[in-house]
């Protein structure tokens, strides 16, 4: 592979798929030069996105969301802590993002993957900058018991654009999010509302209203590949690892800048290019925002 | 593993198809038990069981816990088994770990019967104290010292051999058990209450090799298997567990085959390990 | 918020109110009990499966029944750890591990020790070792959602996706599970008929040579019985093959 201008001519001889083993550059640079990918889409755009809510029986509210062949099962199960002492009214937000060995052939049992604990810091920035979600909303009683609402992420195919997957998958989740109706018992303990028992509606449920996170400001995000000067919008994981300079913007519904992400990476970008980015960005957001619509009212009429 | 030339293959696996093997027994036929009780005195229950050269150790303690939420009326007991490293060079550092955990899951599942504790050689019952409160919780540890083939039947019978040597103290509760508090309740250090140990079941290891099936294969033999099949049986004649080992698939016949003679052989062996018992008892108290 | 998660609260799951523990599903000397999902005792739950759910995985599968959801992913033949020291056959390396989510109560998400074992070995027979020598073949699975049953259709699933990674086996291997409860035998149980199981068989097997790759009996359980169970998974097993098998024509079919 020592000559890098040898491909050029070899590529007539070889069959494809060496090609693209063997000169993964080339190969990614000779379609580039088209305006074309290897997977046949234009620069700018995103791949098919689809979002499925309710997908964990067990959980409060959960969602299953692909982005290309990317998939994500987002899951939150609702438990009840003592606040803590210098927020007495309000809940809390654990997130967690997972890379199981099973979504991608890099990660192995016992090792976790290095991009896991990246992107689970990313999400539980985004979203609490964000300010989508009011924490006061997870409050039971002031003090005495509010909402832990545990948010897990599992990936499980992994192929490029993790953290716009995994963002929307617990945007979404957060949106099916059902908060169980619960009461006091003498003990001072929170628990759930049966109900099939007639008498023991006496007793009222100390979230009557609260039934529903409401979602303020949504948070979405597209990664975009640099390389040279070539812009590619939600790359896959083998462009990932051929070209390496991401820039993720993360914008909200109504097109403010919560956070932009660009880890490193050999292309210096310049500002108009940044902005370029930003401007793919809101285009996309448009898209996932009807894409998270459509999902919701889908629900609604089942 | 056990290292063996070609020949030595072939004489292991031509006597055990001439029911003749290597140390002069027959297929079915068991080596010399012995049993010793009482030989670690923190514990509540202990002893010692070795067949030929495998030796292997467990002991009982028993600690006051609480009853899971699932089952308010019933103890808990745990197995847990360690592979000493000087029982065989593979076992050093990580490499008994393995060996360990399967163990301790086959003795599990052999030992302590269905989730509802039906089948389970221990009463899980006679281990509560107050109900959804208190209760005695079995920690059973085995020790493999040293290992010569077989190793989970001589665990079950030493865990059978060790329970059967386990005092209990007698509890008795203090404070008003219907309150909300855990009760406080005094130990007797005089008192013992014995288990009940006529229900625990025996472990027989069928291990096949070639068209035949062997019991208390040795190491030599157990390197020779093609599969082994654990069947665990009590007093009554009825299976308590089964676990597979190795690879290779079985005929579902043989299966039931080896089932009717492994209930045939644990007759057999329960009554020998009992006499065994106790004889170790009688000697430990003279 | 999140932030704060390193100095995590003690939390709980709220329990229902009412205190009175559920009323059994069945009586002792009931025999005509209904299941808590209708089906008759040698009724299986509808089992669905899908190959190809990974693409980053050179074979994988998704399996549901009922509430049990399992995906999982084969990698390999692939280069061995570093450490491990030069075999003419290959290796098979499982794993097993649950979601967060995956039970009722909110687990730890760990990996499954016991199930990874029962997998390696339910599977270690059917493959074809020696067509892989120096290299190891990774099977990995996940537990998306747990409802009874777990690891018959984790082994089950197992065996689809090695197909689909053209691993070679010597026949498919199929898994299923009766739990004994009462006087009754009920196939294929969901989570709340193993709390109360009074004992369990679990086989799998290769059903078109009709060998038997693993057993796990526990319980207290008569010949007669023993019989009556493995004749029931058997049967069960070879249904379950034929599934799994029409689910691999159809994914080579739509390829085509």
């Amino acid at each position: 592979m020592g000559f890098p201008n040898a491909s050029g001519d070899l590529s007539s001889e070889m069959e494809v798929d060496a090609f693209r083993r063997l000169f993964p550059l080339q190969f990614h640079e000779r379609h580039l030069a088209e305006s074309i990918r290897p997977d046949g889409r234009p620069f700018g755009r995103a791949r098919d996105t689809s979002i499925a809510l309710g997908a964990v029986a067990s959980a409060n509210g959960s969602a299953l969301v692909k982005i290309g062949s990317t998939t994500m099962l987002a899951a939150i199960k609702m438990e009840v802590m003592t606040p803590l002492l210098e927020s007495p009214d309000e809940g809390c937000i654990a997130i967690d993002f997972h890379m199981p060995p099973i979504c991608s052939p890099i990660v192995r049992p016992g090792r976790p993957a290095e991009a896991a604990p990246v992107v689970s810091k990313q999400l539980s920035d985004t979203i609490a900058s964000s300010g989508m979600i009011d924490l006061k909303e997870l409050s039971l009683v002031s003090g005495k018991a509010a909402w832990m609402a545990y948010l897990d992420i599992y990936c499980l195919n992994a192929d490029g654009a993790l953290f716009d997957t995994a963002l929307l998958s617990a945007v979404a989740a957060l949106s099916h999010l059902q908060i169980p109706a619960v009461s006091l018992n003498d003990d001072g303990k929170v628990v759930l509302m049966s109900e099939e028992d007639g008498e023991m509606v006496a007793k009222e449920p100390v979230n009557k209203e609260k039934r529903k996170l409401t979602l303020k400001s949504i948070p979405f995000s597209l990664t975009c590949l640099l390389h040279k000067n070539y812009i590619l919008a939600d790359p896959t994981a083998e462009e990932e690892s051929v070209m390496e300079t991401l820039v993720t913007i993360v914008l909200d519904s109504s097109s403010q800048l919560i956070s932009l992400y660009k880890p490193g990476g050999s292309v210096l970008a310049y500002t108009s290019a940044i902005q370029d980015c930003v401007a793919l960005t809101r285009q996309r957001v448009k898209e996932l925002q009807s894409v998270l619509d459509e999902a919701n009212s889908a629900m609604e009429v089942e | 593993m056990v290292g063996l030339s070609l020949g030595e293959k072939h004489f292991i696996q031509g006597g055990i198809a001439q029911d003749l093997r290597c140390d002069g027994r027959k297929r079915l036929t068991y080596r010399p038990i012995y049993v010793e009780t009482g030989i670690i005195p923190q514990a509540n229950g202990s002893a010692r069981v070795r067949m030929g050269a495998t030796d292997v150790i467990a002991s009982v303690k028993a600690e006051l816990g609480r009853p899971s939420s699932l089952h308010p009326d019933k103890g808990k007991v745990s197995i847990h088994i360690d592979c000493s490293p000087t029982a065989e060079p593979s076992f050093e550092g990580r490499g008994g770990e393995e060996l360990s955990s399967e163990l301790s899951v086959a003795l599990q599942l052999c030992l302590l019967g269905g989730k509802s504790g039906a089948g389970s050689g221990i009463d899980l019952r006679s281990l509560v104290v107050v109900e959804g409160k208190v209760c005695w919780d079995l920690y059973i540890d085995g020790l493999v010292v040293s290992s010569d083939g077989n190793l989970l039947d001589c665990l079950g019978a030493a865990i059978k051999a060790a329970l059967s040597n386990t005092g209990i103290p007698r509890v008795q509760v203090t404070a008003d058990p219907s309150s909300d508090e855990q009760p406080e309740v005094d130990i007797s250090d005089e008192e013992f209450l014995q288990l009940d140990t006529s229900g625990i079941p025996v472990i027989v290891t069928l291990t096949k090799v070639g068209r035949h099936y062997i019991v208390d294969a040795t190491g030599e033999e157990e390197s020779q298997m093609s599969s082994a099949v654990s069947i665990s049986v009590n007093r009554q004649g009825h299976i308590c567990g089964i676990t597979k080992r190795g690879g290779a698939g079985l005929d579902p016949s043989i299966i039931l085959d080896m089932i009717s003679v492994a209930k045939h052989v644990s007759e057999q062996l329960i009554n020998k390990l009992d006499s065994e018992i106790a004889a170790a008892e009688a000697e430990e108290e003279s | 918020m999140a932030g704060k998660a390193g100095t995590t609260p003690t939390t709980y799951s709220p329990s229902p109110t009412t205190k009175k523990t559920k009323a059994p599903l069945f009586k002792d000397d009931d025999v005509d009990w209904v299941r808590p999902d209708g089906r008759g005792f040698p009724q299986c739950r509808p089992a669905f499966f899908r190959s190809g759910a990974v693409n980053a995985a050179s074979g994988s599968a998704y399996a549901e029944f009922g509430n049990t959801k399992v995906i999982v992913s084969v990698f390999g033949p692939r280069e061995s750890k570093k450490a491990m020291m030069y075999s003419d056959v290959g290796r098979l390396n499982c794993n097993v591990s649950y979601t967060t989510f995956a039970t009722p109560t909110r687990g730890q998400g760990s990996d499954h020790k016991e199930f990874t074992a029962m997998l390696h070995k339910a599977l270690e027979g059917a493959i074809m070792m020696e067509t892989f020598p120096k290299t190891t073949v990774d099977v990995f699975a996940l537990v998306l959602e747990s409802g009874g049953s777990d690891l018959p259709v984790v082994i089950s699933c197992a065996s689809l996706a090695l197909a689909d990674a053209g691993i070679m086996m010597y026949d498919l291997v199929a898994a299923v599970s009766v739990s004994c409860l009462g006087k009754n035998l009920v196939i294929d149980p969901i989570l709340e008929e193993e709390n109360c199981q009074d004992g369990s068989l679990m086989i799998t097997c290769m059903p078109s040579r009709y060998e038997i790759t693993q057993l796990t009996v526990t319980g207290d359980w008569s010949t007669p019985k023993i019989n009556e169970g493995m004749q029931l998974c058997l049967d069960a097993c070879a249904k379950l093959a034929k599934i799994m098998r029409s689910c691999l024509k159809a994914a080579t079919d739509s390829q085509e």
